[in-house]
C-alpha cells in the first residue's frame, strides 16, 4: 500500500529529476510537469481519505494514512486537501503557460521540487518543520527565478533574505509555546510568541515595510517564476498561517489580532495602490498589483469573521488567474523588446505582440478587482462586506484597484503607440513574434479568467469548504 | 592521527570569550572587506569559532558535523570566487587596465562607512547581550549570537551583490543556530538547518555565476 502523503512528497521530487533531464526537449519536459501536477491535484481532491483505493497493478493508495518520516508525522487532513489541490492545479497552469511563454526556464523542474517541499510543509507536524521546509523552498526558488542569460536575480535573493529573517521567529515561537504549556502562569511567553509570529508572517507575506521583495521578485526575475512564488509559495505561507491560527486559537482571541491584520492589509493596499500607477516598468507594476491583492486578502482576514476568512481563501484561489496572465503578458512583451520592460522600450509593441498585450490587460483587470474578471468576484464581495461598518476601507480598496488600472493603462498607452513612419519608428522587432500556439495558450488563460469572473460559483463552494475546515472563527 | 573531534577537544580552552572576540573580528571583516580571499578566510575562521562555542551546548560530534557543513560552504564560495576572479582578470587584461595594488592599502569611503556601521552594530549587540539575555545560553554566547545576527543583517542591508548577501545570510543563520541548538537539540532540526545553509550557499553561487556570465558589474554598496 502506498501512503498518500509519501506519494505527494516523493512523486513530484522524482518527476523534477526526470523533467530536468528532459529539459532539452522543452515541450516534453513542460507537458510532463503539467501532467504530474495535474494528476496529483486531481488525485488529492478526488481520492477518498478514509479508505484505500486500488490503482495500477493491484496496488493501493491510502490518501488519509498517517506516515512517520524521520520521526515526524505526515498526515493529509481535510483542511489541507483543497489547499494541496490548489497548489498542484495552479502549478499545472503555470507550467502550461511556461511551456509557450518561458520555454527555456528552469521553472518546470524546480517548480516540481518546490511543490514537494511545500506539500511537505502543509503535511508535516509539528509546524516547526513546516517553517524549515518553506525556507528550503525559498532557497530553491532562487534557481527558478534566475533568468537564462540574465544578470543575478535581485528579487530571488531578496525573497530568500526575507524568508531567512522570518525563520527564527517561527522556530522560537514553537519553543516558547511548549514552555507555556509547562508554565501557564507566565503570560509573557504568549505575548513574545505573538510578537514573533506577527513579525515572521509580516516578513513572509511582504507586509509594508517588508514588501521590497514582492515587486523585485517579478521585475528582476523570470516573471512566471515570480508568479509561482507569489501564488504557490505565498499560498503555502497563507495556509501555514491558517494552520497556526487553528492550532493556537489564543492568537485569534488576542485583542490586537483583528486591528493588527487590518492595519497590515491596509498598509499593503495603500502602498501598492499609490506606487503601481507611478511605475515606468511593467515588472514592478505587476509586483505592486500583487501587493494590493495580498493586502486586500489580509483586510478580509482582519474582519475576524467567517465571511472574511472565506473571502481571504477565495482570494488565494482567484489570485493566480490575474497574476498568471499579467506575468505571461510581461514575459511575451519582454521577449519582443529584447528583455526590457521599460515603457519607452515597449512603445508600439502592442501591435507586434497582441496576445501578450491582451494577457496583460485581462490580468490587470483581475488583480485590480474590476468587472468581467476573476478578481472581481471576491473583491466586490469584500467591498460590500466592509461598506456598512468601514466605508473608508472599502473606498480605499476600490481606489487601490483604480491605481493598479492606471498603471496598466499607462503601459497600454505606450504599447499601443502607432509608428507614424519608418523613420521615427521606435519599434524594432528584436525578438521572435508570437506563434499560434502562444495565442492558443494565452487565449485559454484569458477565457478561464473571464469565465471565473462571470461564473464565480465555480470556485466559491471550494472556498467555503476550505474555510469551514478551519474552526478558529465563529460563524 | 588525531580526529577532528580530538582537535576540537584540544582547542576547547578557546570556547568562551576568545571565540566571541574571534567572531567579532571575523564577522567585522566580512562587513568591511570586499576581497574574496579575505572573506573566505574570515568565513572559515568564523565557522571554527562558532563550532567552538557550539561544543559547550551540544555533543562534540554534532558540533563537528556543523563545522564540516560550514567549511563545505566555504569551499563553494572559494571555487565560485576563484572562477569569477579568473574572468575578471581576463576582462582586465582585455581592457589593458593597470593593476592598482596600492589601492588595497587605502581604506575607501565605503570601507570606512562599513567599519563605522559595523562598530555601531557591535555596540548595540553588546548592550543587547547585557539587557536582553537569551534564554538557555550563557552571556558570552548571547553576545556571539547578537554579534552574528546583527553583523549578518548589516551585510544583507549594505549590499545587493550576491556573495555579500549570501555571506550575510549565512552569518545571520550561524548566530541563530548557535542560540537555537540550546533550545532544540533535535538532530532533524540540526540537519534541516544545515541543509538550509548549504542551499543558501548554492543559490548565492548560482546568482554569482549568472552575474559573471553576463559580465554584470557588482553594485557594491
Amino acid at each position: 500500500m502506498i501512503a498518500g502523503p509519501l506519494l505527494l512528497l516523493i512523486l513530484p521530487l522524482v518527476m523534477a529529476g526526470v523533467v530536468y533531464v528532459l529539459l532539452r526537449w522543452t515541450s516534453v519536459s513542460a507537458l510532463l510537469a503539467v501532467g504530474t501536477a495535474l494528476a496529483l491535484g486531481i488525485a488529492v481532491i478526488t481520492l477518498p481519505l478514509d479508505q484505500p483505493v486500488h490503482v495500477w497493478g493491484g496496488r493501493q493508495i491510502a490518501m488519509g494514512e498517517m506516515v512517520t518520516f524521520f520521526g515526524r508525522e505526515l498526515v493529509l487532513e481535510q483542511a489541507d486537501r483543497i489547499a494541496m489541490a490548489f497548489l498542484f492545479l495552479t502549478s499545472a497552469g503555470i507550467f502550461f503557460l511556461a511551456w509557450r511563454v518561458e520555454p527555456h526556464s528552469l521553472l518546470p523542474p524546480m517548480g516540481l521540487g518546490l511543490l514537494s517541499l511545500l506539500s511537505g510543509a502543509l503535511l508535516i507536524r509539528p509546524l516547526i518543520y513546516a517553517a524549515l521546509l518553506i525556507e528550503i523552498a525559498a532557497a530553491l526558488s532562487v534557481f527558478a527565478l534566475q533568468a537564462e542569460g540574465g544578470g543575478a536575480s535581485r528579487g530571488g535573493l531578496r525573497y530568500l533574505s526575507f524568508t531567512t529573517l522570518a525563520l527564527p521567529g517561527l522556530l522560537v515561537t514553537h519553543w516558547l509555546l511548549e514552555r507555556y504549556v509547562l508554565t501557564p502562569n507566565d503570560t509573557r511567553l504568549l505575548s513574545t510568541s505573538a510578537t514573533l509570529l506577527a513579525l515572521s508572517f509580516a516578513l513572509l507575506l511582504g507586509v509594508v515595510p517588508f514588501h521590497t521583495w514582492v515587486p523585485a521578485v517579478v521585475s528582476d526575475s523570470v516573471p512566471l517564476a515570480g508568479t509561482f512564488v507569489l501564488t504557490i509559495g505565498n499560498g503555502a505561507v497563507w495556509f501555514l498561517l491558517l494552520d497556526f491560527l487553528e492550532t493556537y486559537p489564543w492568537i485569534r482571541n488576542h485583542p490586537r489580532f483583528g486591528p493588527l491584520i487590518l492595519t497590515a492589509g491596509l498598509a499593503m493596499v495603500l502602498a501598492g495602490g499609490l506606487l503601481a500607477p507611478s511605475q515606468r516598468r511593467l515588472g514592478p507594476l505587476v509586483g505592486y498589483a500583487a501587493l494590493v491583492d495580498s493586502g486586500a486578502a489580509l483586510v478580509a482576514l482582519g474582519m475576524n469573521s467567517r465571511l472574511g476568512l472565506t473571502l481571504a481563501v477565495l482570494s488565494l484561489l482567484v489570485r493566480p488567474f490575474g497574476l498568471l496572465l499579467m506575468s505571461a503578458g510581461l514575459s511575451g512583451l519582454r521577449a519582443c523588446s529584447g528583455g526590457n520592460d521599460d515603457f519607452d522600450a515597449l512603445r508600439g509593441l502592442g501591435w507586434q505582440a497582441p496576445w501578450s498585450t491582451a494577457a496583460l490587460i485581462f490580468g490587470g483587470l483581475s488583480v485590480a478587482g474590476l468587472p468581467v474578471s476573476a478578481g472581481f468576484a471576491w473583491r466586490w464581495a469584500l467591498c460590500r462586506a466592509l461598506a456598512p461598518s468601514r466605508p473608508g476601507y472599502a473606498l480605499l480598496l476600490l481606489l487601490a484597484g483604480v491605481g493598479v488600472m492606471i498603471g496598466v493603462w499607462r503601459g497600454l498607452s505606450a504599447l499601443l503607440v502607432r509608428p507614424r513612419s519608418l523613420e521615427n519608428r521606435s519599434v524594432v522587432p528584436l525578438g521572435r513574434p508570437e506563434g499560434r500556439l502562444v495565442a492558443v495558450v494565452v487565449a485559454m488563460a484569458i477565457l478561464a479568467c473571464v469565465g471565473v469572473g462571470l461564473f464565480p460559483q465555480v470556485l466559491t463552494p471550494l472556498a467555503v469548504r476550505l474555510a469551514e475546515a478551519y474552526t478558529f472563527l465563529s460563524p | 592521527m588525531p580526529t577532528l573531534v580530538d582537535l576540537l577537544a584540544r582547542v576547547s580552552f578557546l570556547a568562551a570569550m576568545p571565540a566571541t572576540v574571534g567572531i567579532f573580528v571575523t564577522a567585522g571583516l566580512l562587513v568591511v572587506s570586499r576581497d574574496w580571499r579575505l572573506n573566505v578566510t574570515a568565513l572559515i575562521l568564523q565557522y571554527f569559532f562558532v563550532v567552538l562555542l557550539l561544543t559547550r551546548l551540544i555533543r562534540l560530534e554534532v558540533a563537528a558535523v556543523k563545522g564540516l557543513t560550514g567549511w563545505m560552504i566555504c569551499m563553494v564560495f572559494y571555487l565560485t570566487e576563484r572562477r569569477a576572479s579568473l574572468f575578471e582578470r581576463l576582462e582586465a587584461a582585455n581592457e589593458n587596465a593597470r593593476p592598482s595594488r596600492w589601492r588595497r592599502w587605502i581604506i575607501s569611503a565605503r570601507a570606512s562607512f562599513c567599519l563605522l556601521a559595523g562598530l555601531l552594530v557591535s555596540v548595540a549587540a553588546y548592550t543587547a547581550a547585557l539587557r536582553i539575555p537569551l534564554p538557555e545560553v550563557p552571556t558570552d554566547i548571547t553576545l556571539a549570537c547578537y554579534l552574528l545576527a546583527g553583523l549578518g543583517l548589516l551585510l544583507i542591508g549594505l549590499s545587493e551583490a550576491p556573495v555579500q548577501v549570501g555571506l550575510g545570510l549565512l552569518t545571520f543563520l550561524s548566530g541563530f543556530d548557535l542560540f537555537y541548538v540550546a533550545l532544540e537539540p533535535s538532530l532533524a532540526v540540526a540537519g534541516l538547518l544545515g541543509a538550509v545553509s548549504f542551499l543558501i550557499a548554492l543559490a548565492t553561487a548560482y546568482s554569482r555565476a549568472a552575474q559573471i556570465a553576463t559580465g554584470g558589474e557588482v553594485r557594491k554598496l
